[in-house]
């Protein structure tokens, strides 16, 4: 369902689509999902899953709730961007199948970023409205994906990061992490970041 | 609409041109597009619908639009224009950038606040037609960051890496889409001082932003 949804969106998706590139009986199909909705409603929830576990995996094991913060965001970017299908799906087409959906992400994101901070004794001070910075980060991502620019995600790293620990620790250490994060991914990439690293993992991506 | 529907031509012989019967066609056809497509949802509008509500012959629809995508992609252009036009104005009136800038969001908010089908049509139904919304809604959204940025004074501390104009159109957009797409777009003009310091934030930290933002009240 991914792949189809990369390959045509998700409204020229057919059930003969999806079962020819599972190699699964129609009958199958019907036994396990009862209509294309469905099928594609258990994709989005095992995207949500895969992203969720990067993050959590990122954010292991951090000093601090900010770094964490930092972190699990700079993992989450580079997923998208390795797998431009995958965020496809949970921007691009599911807000065209149903553009409330997308609120969910941030009833989801928000409390696991928030619970960073419990966690480690520190009181969230909501500085800003998390939601609202959510809502700006999801629509910048949104923007480089629908525009098929996901392998340009990583550039965004800075002003997500930035928006993802504002709310909680305010302006200035928001201002911090977002330049820590800009020199770590300036030094992942080395000098002249390749263009070809981009294209290679979008293409496994996509296969994949 | 934020405009009131445009009148329709009287019957018979009125004496205006072709050109003028067309282009009062198409404001209607646009008003009755926006409002249709906001009630019922892209998906189950049809260009019968439109006609209804517009009331424009067939005929006189399919010499101003290919198809019912054409229309509701005109419909878009000219809301967004309409607002753009507004929100421009404002920015460029009297007062200090801060100033100005509540006085942008204040613009803003009462626009989808005025008329909550035309900003339902413009943020939410209009995502339907597929790929060709993204475009769309990411120009219009570097249209906003432009104006901000033409207007900027000159002593604002320096944001680092931040793209600060971008969050702060990203801000209000993202507030109002929430709004619009939960039904409460009446209510958004009483979000204007917590919108205002959300905006500045990015810009001028939290306690200068709030000292701008709650500051008239």
């Amino acid at each position: 369902m991914v792949d189809c949804c990369a390959e045509k969106t998700y409204a020229e998706t057919t059930i003969a689509d999806l079962v020819s590139r599972a190699s699964v009986s129609r009958t199958t199909f019907y036994k396990l999902f009862s209509d294309k909705r469905d099928c594609f409603d258990a994709a989005v929830t095992r995207c949500i899953e895969r992203l969720a576990a990067t993050l959590a995996q990122a954010a292991d094991g951090c000093d601090s709730p900010a770094e964490a913060t930092r972190r699990a965001t700079v993992a989450g970017l580079e997923l998208l961007a390795a797998e431009p299908a995958l965020a496809l799906v949970l921007s691009g087409d599911v807000v065209g199948v149903d553009p409330r959906r997308v609120d969910r992400y941030g009833e989801l994101a928000i409390p696991a970023v928030e619970a960073l901070w419990v966690r480690a004794g520190e009181q969230p001070r909501k500085h800003s409205s998390p939601g609202l910075a959510f809502g700006r980060a999801q629509l910048l991502v949104f923007h480089e994906v629908a525009a098929g620019r996901a392998d340009h995600l990583p550039e965004l790293v800075p002003d997500i990061v930035y928006l993802a620990t504002a709310p909680f620790a305010g302006h200035e250490e928001g201002l911090r992490q977002a330049r820590l994060a800009a020199e770590s991914t300036a030094d992942a990439a080395g000098p002249g970041r390749a263009p070809e690293a981009a294209v290679g993992a979008t293409a496994a991506g996509v296969s994949s | 609409m934020t405009a009131p529907a445009p009148p329709r031509l009287p019957r018979g012989r009125h004496g205006l041109s072709r050109a003028d019967v067309a282009s009062s066609q198409r404001e209607r056809l646009v008003e009755a597009t926006a409002r249709v497509t906001a009630e019922r949802g892209y998906e189950a509008t049809t260009v019968a619908d439109i006609l209804t509500a517009s009331g424009v012959g067939r005929e006189s629809f399919y010499e101003i639009f290919s198809d019912r995508r054409d229309c509701v992609l005109a419909a878009h252009q000219t809301l967004l224009d309409d607002l753009i036009a507004k929100v421009a104005a404002a920015y460029a009136g009297d007062g200090d950038w801060v100033e100005r800038c509540r006085a942008t969001l204040a613009v803003l908010l009462e626009w989808f606040a005025a008329d909550p089908d035309a900003g339902r049509f413009l943020l939410v139904e209009v995502a339907a037609v597929g790929p060709e919304f993204h475009s769309r809604f990411e120009a219009g959204f570097d249209r906003f960051v432009a104006i901000i940025d033409s207007g900027l004074p000159a002593d604002l501390p320096d944001p680092g890496p931040l793209p600060t104009t971008n969050l702060a159109v990203g801000a209000a957009i993202s507030r109002v889409y929430v709004e619009v797409a939960a039904g409460r777009s009446e209510d958004l003009p009483r979000l204007l001082p917590q919108l205002t310091y959300e905006v500045l934030v990015p810009f001028l930290g939290e306690d200068a932003a709030r000292e701008a933002a709650f500051a008239a009240l």
